[in-house]
């Protein structure tokens, strides 16, 4: 188990450099340079070159990606171009309020989608199955800006059940107050996919032999259903969400704009529209690294919900 | 990092400001007003209770006058720190008046020399940097403020504002780039600090618009005291804003929320300003005048994106004070009013042509499409006579902006609201003047140049919707005279610095103003201003000797027949197609008193006072 | 892997009981009836049949559908400043002269504008092209033929007066076909990729691992803003690329399991025997026993691109200007919805969201229908 764990570890250092190495391609040397919009209004060529040098993007690429290696290694990526905001402080900070917002999103939606998963497989094959299905369909053609446009005017300036928008320093506050109603597009936005995902992962199990097994010995439909499929199903749906996490921080920026939540989405976007590369830059490997670090969690919960999984 | 040790160092929330309130109006009771004769008389000024909330649209970034860049945080810098010099709330158009300074600097040495006396009394706000000692405003900050602005370390953004013009700065700077450390402790001829209030600024050549610049917050007076305690390896001091100004920082959540609180030190003045032309100022006169100021003892700032989360915030009573922005006017205006549901509740409206120019340029440096020989100035010329403005006005902007006539926009001193371009949409015209000069259609349909070759332009913009809509409107104007248009799709640094090297063919580009002045923009087209802000590289020598007259001669009806004329020049030879000015909307909720969106300053919140009698607060 | 399913050797005559699977279906049926339809459509417009001028300004600007009648025009008109309201803004244009009095103070060399007396004397031949221009203008006077636009189009027009059903019968071409383009070279790339890892193994499993999870770990939205920046905007074949290029991950995954499943077998083994090439085995005697999961990649690639075209088109990285897809309608509908013109999203939407929905339960069922064990 262990041995497992320090091997997997270990195979991240090579995708790391990999991560490294397309970001730096992308944003060093392909990625423009910021000394332009950075001089102001009006510059002078001189001012320009004063510039490059003060962020160091005049130096030759090997240096800039052997800066870059070591602003990875001791996990300082120094400070904001724009606004001097020390990298570290901006991913602290920024962190809690997508948190706030994801987690409980994540369990909701996870838990409303695998029950509603269960109960339309349990059912599959007839009407109802089918017109989950196509509700869903239909339902996953809508874009997501739809969905936000529609729901703020609509529940939180006609109907006045939520505010328009804000956040506070409050945690209780921004769960229950401000982040109820991203929370509840940001569910709505994903049943129609999760619901038709898991689906199908609950009826690759309900094909499986040690289901019919169970019927045969006489196992009551709501105890296979719940108890064998459910356990084995779940593998599957866990990978899922799991890999969902460090994508959603950035994914969930249409949101944290709409609703003024300052979170890392928001962030991202806010570094691209700056070309402030230390941001963008610490953020795409923060991201990487949770991205691996998720994917070696979820496969050691497979482990624990199914001890058949034989990690190699 | 300093950055990490200072953050703390904020008072924590807005609880910490009700403690301050007293002080507040004590120091207020008697102050000595700016504006007027200091009447002493009872009057509570700053009431922490009395609260501002404010929307921008986009994220600041950080409170150092020389470092930050954005309007965003120069408006906040406006109302914590203050500059030698400032703008009259009313007058139209803008009027300088004196701030820090006594009066307005006496100009002499026909244009070479100003000499400003810093009005004595004014204190910073109080600040650990100071180590508890109160800290007088003197001449010296000024000098020192200024000397930061092309200190090469910090890499201001506003460098341009001195560069080249005061004695001996650009020397200072240039040695610091040498040595790598800028020697503020430097006697300049230029920055003569004569004695603790006086500070006299000696120019290189004569310059009218030096009083502009002093205005413009970049020019502000930081205490070199805080520059120390705070500065990051950069220099710059984003986080600590200690300024002598009406407000100070009470807490800053970056990116989302700025809270200011009114400055316990603030000297305080009475409102005295003059009701001009505009209808509206009689009632703003009504509602202010004799008040103590400032009346506002907390401004809330949001930051938020999207169009539709501000304008649902203001409908529903979140935001006391916003900008209506682009696509969003139709949905509140009727037109060059509010809509009835919105006047109907009772808000009001600021509405006027902000200071700014767009234009598309052509570059003059370009192959295809730039030189001054007839056949090229032929190709420009139907080009620009090609392009629908009116329509870009109805259906791009929703009718919220006029035709630019005049380089110089409205409300900046030189413009001219009765001058007519002789550049009207006429594609008739147009395809005639091609086909005069041999731009013949090939079997394709589409147009030639003279020598045969294939003429194809390439117009650049953004990747946003509104750079799609100029696409539109340009790929519309071209094919009407069957010259074809490929788009360069670019982000918008790399257009900056494809512009800045000349290595755009053609874009559309906008100028806001810095200063309300016509040389502001008429240095746009000087040659010498190429690879700076001469975005259509152009070199026209007859442009050029009329400018070079025309920055020797203070504002007046002679240099505006210089200016008419280069206007002419511009479309007689078509580096440019002037193309709109917008209309800048302030929405102002019922509750708000007094207010009026001043075109050049950026922050009104000492002028006015809000009505905590009715239901707001 | 955790997808350990048993092992089913996939008999030739798979593709045969599928469609009979599928046949059986009526879903399957009318959804497959939809996609067919759009694929007319899509041929009929790229041959030129229809759809050909769809950027001539055949309507006035937001002309509304027929069926809605003009009268609405009239109602919604003064609530959106358009014409009037810009002419009100603007009196100080009446003033400006008559052309021809332009064209004979040019002739002169004269300027209208108070700078007249000016004193030097070069700058008397300011306008380098004014005897061409007076002559233009005294010969361009003539009347323009006014075009006639229609005050109501069938499903209404755009801000420019383009007829909105056009549009999105254009628009369909280029989104489809960009989702389709698109899905293929992703497929491609995955199922090569997946095939050389998954059957050589070793280093090269490594190597395209290492590559794979280098591609996963980076945030999709900077990815594809990073490509775009990369490739520059060339035009539709660019948006193909860049989402062909950061796509291919997913059948990689899927495809690579299944050579890897694959190549132990024994009719894997007797092709060895009789000396079949590598390159022969997996592509000849592998890839048909895997095509049925290329082939569904397939299809849910098609849905997610023409979905994320739309994406790209909101990030600025859409289609060329004289180009129309859903995603740039969809993108000038927004503005247009504030306005209360609301035809051209329902016209782009509509059409996105029936052919995606089709296009997707004819995928479900597809994959139904290729691996009953699914039922």
């Amino acid at each position: 188990m262990y041995g497992y764990i320090i091997r997997r570890l270990w195979q991240m250092i090579p995708t790391l450099l990999g991560v490294i190495l397309l970001v730096f391609l992308l944003f060093n040397w392909v990625g423009g340079d910021p000394a332009y919009v950075l001089a102001g209004k009006i510059s002078s060529a001189e001012q320009i070159e004063n510039i490059r040098r003060q962020l160091g993007v005049d130096q030759p690429y090997y240096v800039q990606l052997w800066i870059f290696v070591k602003q990875v290694l001791t996990a300082d990526f120094g400070a904001s171009w724009s606004t001097n905001e020390p990298v570290s402080h901006i991913m602290t900070t920024r962190l809690g309020p997508s948190l706030t917002v994801l987690i409980p999103y994540l369990i909701l939606s996870t838990l409303v989608a695998m029950g509603l998963a269960l109960a339309v497989a349990y059912v599959r094959g007839s009407l109802t199955d089918r017109a989950v299905m196509i509700v869903c369909t239909v339902g996953l053609s809508i874009s997501i800006l739809v969905y936000i446009i529609v729901f703020q005017y609509v529940f939180a300036y006609k109907l006045g059940w939520f505010p328009v928008q804000g956040w506070s320093d409050s945690f209780g506050q921004n769960l229950v107050v401000y982040g109820s109603l991203p929370i509840i597009i940001l569910l709505v936005v994903s049943i129609a996919p999760d619901l038709r995902l898991f689906r199908t992962f609950v009826l690759d199990e309900i094909n499986h032999d040690y289901v019919r097994t169970a019927r045969a010995k006489g196992v009551s439909e709501n105890r296979i259903m719940w108890v064998h499929v459910l356990r084995n199903a779940s593998i599957p749906i866990i990978t899922h969400v799991m890999a969902q996490v460090p994508g959603l921080l950035i994914g969930a920026f249409l949101v944290e704009r709409f609703f003024s939540i300052p979170g890392i989405g928001r962030e991202v976007i806010l570094a691209v529209e700056r070309s402030d590369f230390p941001v963008i830059k610490a953020i795409t490997v923060y991201v990487a690294v949770a991205t691996m670090v998720f994917t070696l969690l979820a496969d050691l919960m497979y482990k624990a919900v199914d001890p058949r999984v034989q990690l190699k | 990092m300093s950055l990490r040790a200072s953050r703390r160092k904020l008072p924590g929330s807005p609880r910490s400001s009700r403690r301050n309130a007293s002080r507040v109006m004590r120091s207020a009771l008697c102050a000595a007003t700016l504006l007027a004769l200091a009447v002493c008389v009872e009057v509570v000024a700053a009431d922490m209770n009395k609260v501002v909330r404010h929307v921008f649209p986009a994220a600041e970034e950080g409170f150092d006058p020389a470092a930050a860049h954005d309007l965003y945080s120069g408006t906040v810098e406006q109302a914590i720190f203050e500059t030698l010099l400032t703008y009259d709330y009313l007058a139209r158009p803008s009027k300088l008046v004196p701030l820090a300074a006594q009066s307005l600097p006496e100009v002499s040495d026909g244009g070479r020399s100003y000499t400003f006396r810093v009005r004595p009394g004014i204190y910073f706000s109080p600040d650990a940097a100071f180590k508890g000692k109160k800290r007088e405003l003197v001449a010296e900050d000024y000098a020192f403020s200024l000397k930061r602005l092309v200190d090469p370390k910090i890499r201001s953004p506003w460098a341009w504002l001195l560069e080249g013009k005061i004695i001996g700065l650009d020397e200072l700077a240039a040695a610091a780039k040498k040595s790598g450390k800028f020697d503020y402790d430097a006697r300049l001829p230029g920055l003569e600090v004569v004695d603790r209030y006086t500070l006299r600024i000696r120019l290189k050549q004569p310059d009218y618009d030096l009083s502009y610049v002093l205005a413009h917050e970049p020019t502000s007076a930081v205490a070199r005291e805080v520059v120390e305690t705070y500065a990051d390896v950069g220099g710059r001091v984003m986080a600590n804003p200690v300024g002598t100004g009406p407000y100070r920082l009470a807490n800053w959540i970056r990116s989302s929320k700025i809270f200011l609180e009114a400055n316990p030190e603030y000297r305080g003045f009475t409102w005295n300003f003059k009701a001009g032309s505009d209808p509206e100022d009689a009632r703003i006169v009504a509602e202010m005048k004799g008040k103590m100021m400032p009346q506002v003892g907390r401004v809330e700032i949001s930051i938020m994106e999207e169009d539709q989360s501000r304008l649902l915030a203001f409908q529903n009573g979140e935001l006391d004070l916003m900008n209506l922005e682009g696509p969003l006017a139709p949905m509140v205006m009727n037109g060059a009013s509010l809509s009835g549901e919105m006047r109907k509740k009772g808000v009001k409206l600021s509405r006027f042509v902000d200071p700014e120019l767009s234009y598309h340029y052509w570059n003059m440096t370009d192959p295809v499409v730039g030189g001054l020989s007839k056949e090229k100035i032929a190709l420009r010329r139907a080009m620009a006579m090609a392009y629908d403005v009116d329509e870009e006005i109805r259906i791009v902007r929703n009718g919220q902006a006029i035709e630019a006539q005049y380089p110089i926009p409205p409300g900046v001193v030189g413009n001219d609201p009765a001058y007519r371009s002789s550049v009207k949409h006429d594609a008739t015209s147009a395809n005639a003047l091609l086909d005069r000069f041999g731009y013949k259609k090939g079997p394709d349909g589409w147009r030639t140049l003279p020598d045969g070759k294939p003429l194809v332009l390439r117009y650049a913009s953004r990747p946003d919707s509104l750079g799609r809509q100029q696409d539109e409107m340009w790929k519309k104007a071209l094919d009407s005279i069957s010259i074809r248009m490929e788009v360069q799709k670019d982000k918008f640094t790399e257009l900056l610095k494809l512009e800045k090297q000349c290595r755009l063919q053609m874009r559309t580009a906008s100028w806001i103003a810095d200063y309300p002045d016509g040389d502001n923009f008429m240095q746009l087209l000087y040659s010498k201003n190429i690879f700076q802000s001469n975005n259509a590289c152009a070199t026209i020598p007859e442009y050029d000797k009329l400018y070079e007259q025309s920055i020797r001669i203070p504002a007046g009806p002679e240099r505006d027949r210089l200016y008419h004329e280069m206007a002419r020049i511009i479309e007689t030879y078509a580096p440019w197609r002037l193309g709109i000015s917008r209309y800048r909307n302030m929405l102002i909720q019922p509750r708000v008193l007094g207010y009026k969106k001043h075109p050049i300053l950026h922050s009104e919140w000492q002028y006015i006072d809000v009505d905590t009698t009715g239901k707001g607060g | 892997m955790p997808f350990d399913k048993p092992q089913h050797v996939i008999s030739p005559s798979l593709w045969a009981l599928a469609w009979k699977r599928l046949v059986a279906s009526r879903v399957a049926m009318v959804s497959l009836g939809i996609v067919a339809a759009f694929l007319m459509l899509i041929a009929l417009s790229a041959s030129g049949l229809i759809a050909k001028d769809w950027a001539r300004e055949t309507g006035v600007n937001y002309a509304p559908p027929s069926f809605l009648g003009e009268d609405i025009e009239q109602a919604g008109q003064p609530a959106a400043p358009g014409g009037p309201i810009s002419a009100s803004d603007k009196p100080t244009e009446l003033p400006i002269q008559d052309p021809l009095a332009d064209a004979i103070a040019d002739i002169r060399g004269e300027k209208k504008a108070p700078g007249s007396e000016a004193p030097s004397g070069e700058s008397q031949t300011v306008d380098p092209l004014a005897d061409v221009m007076a002559d233009i203008r005294a010969k361009g006077t003539q009347a323009t033929v006014a075009e006639t636009r229609a005050s109501t189009l069938p499903f209404g027009a755009d801000k420019w007066g383009r007829d909105v059903l056009k549009k999105t019968i254009k628009g369909s071409e280029t989104s489809i076909f960009v989702g389709l383009a698109a899905a293929f070279v992703a497929t491609l790339l995955g199922t090569v990729f997946g095939a050389v890892a998954g059957y050589y193994g070793r280093w090269l499993d490594d190597f395209f691992n290492w590559f794979y999870s280098v591609f996963t770990a980076i945030p999709y939205l900077l990815l594809i803003l990073a490509v775009a920046a990369v490739l520059q905007q060339k035009g539709t074949l660019t948006i193909i690329l860049i989402l062909g290029l950061t796509g291919w991950t997913g059948t990689f995954r899927l495809i690579r399991g299944e050579y890897l499943k694959h190549k132990g077998r024994e009719y894997v083994q007797a092709a060895d025997a009789i000396g079949a090439s590598n390159g022969r085995r997996m592509f000849v005697h592998i890839f048909p026993n895997v095509s049925h999961v290329v082939l569904v990649q397939l299809s849910i690639y098609t849905v997610a691109f023409i979905k994320a075209e739309v994406i790209l088109s909101f990030l600025g990285f859409g289609v060329p200007v004289d180009v129309v897809s859903w995603g740039s309608m969809l993108n000038e509908a927004q503005n247009e919805l504030i306005l209360g013109k609301w035809w051209q999203l329902a016209a782009a939407g509509t059409a996105m969201a029936l052919l995606v929905t089709a296009f997707s339960l004819f995928t479900d069922e597809l994959r139904d229908a290729l691996d009953p064990k699914l039922k």
